[in-house]
């Protein structure tokens, strides 16, 4: 694609159903549906061309919109690892106290 | 003669130098635009089968640069 770099090309790519082609598809056969409306027309039935145009072009948007998402999120994680790996201390492990060590003994007091 | 007199005059004055020949009617809804049709249904399955074919290549190529087969 475009704006997704060659590095981008090497992560698993988005299914064909995916959470933004599905809103995005769905948005545009709303707004079918919305135009059939303002125009008094039947809302489901009138339109079929329109309605699916529109999905379509939602759908196909929404995917490319995920691939170029999971890209960002990978490259934003691939930096955050490197800095805790470049930082151990500051991403040292904190000990844990059990429940049992930090809880007064209770006294109840009638 | 004030200029609202004379807008006010205007009002009489019918002009006959130009006639549109636009004529308006209202949209027949029983015959549709086959052509437009057509385009609409050829444009959807054009993207259809783009889109399946950017994610057969985008997984082949993600197999290829991680060697899984």
């Amino acid at each position: 694609m475009g704006w997704i770099p060659d590095e981008g090309k090497g992560l698993p790519p988005p299914g064909v159903v995916n959470r933004n082609s599905f809103w995005l598809g769905g948005m545009g056969w709303c707004a079918a549906m919305l135009h059939n409306a303002i125009n008094h027309r039947p809302p489901l039935k009138s339109g079929v061309h329109r309605q699916v145009l529109l999905t379509t072009i939602g759908w196909f948007l929404g995917y490319h919109l995920t691939k170029y998402e999971n890209y960002v999120h990978a490259k934003l994680d691939r930096e955050m690892n490197e800095y805790m790996k470049l930082h151990p201390d500051d991403f040292a492990p904190k000990e844990k106290k059990t429940f049992a060590e930090i809880v007064e003994p209770f006294i109840p007091v009638r | 003669m004030s200029v609202t007199g004379l807008l006010a005059r205007s009002f009489f004055v019918h002009r006959v130098g130009s006639r549109s020949v636009f004529t308006s009617s209202k949209r027949d809804t029983n015959s549709p635009n086959w052509l437009r049709v057509g385009l609409a249904f050829g444009s959807s399955v054009f993207l259809w089968s783009l889109l399946f074919k950017q994610h057969s290549d985008d997984v082949l190529e993600y197999k290829l640069r991680n060697n899984i087969n």
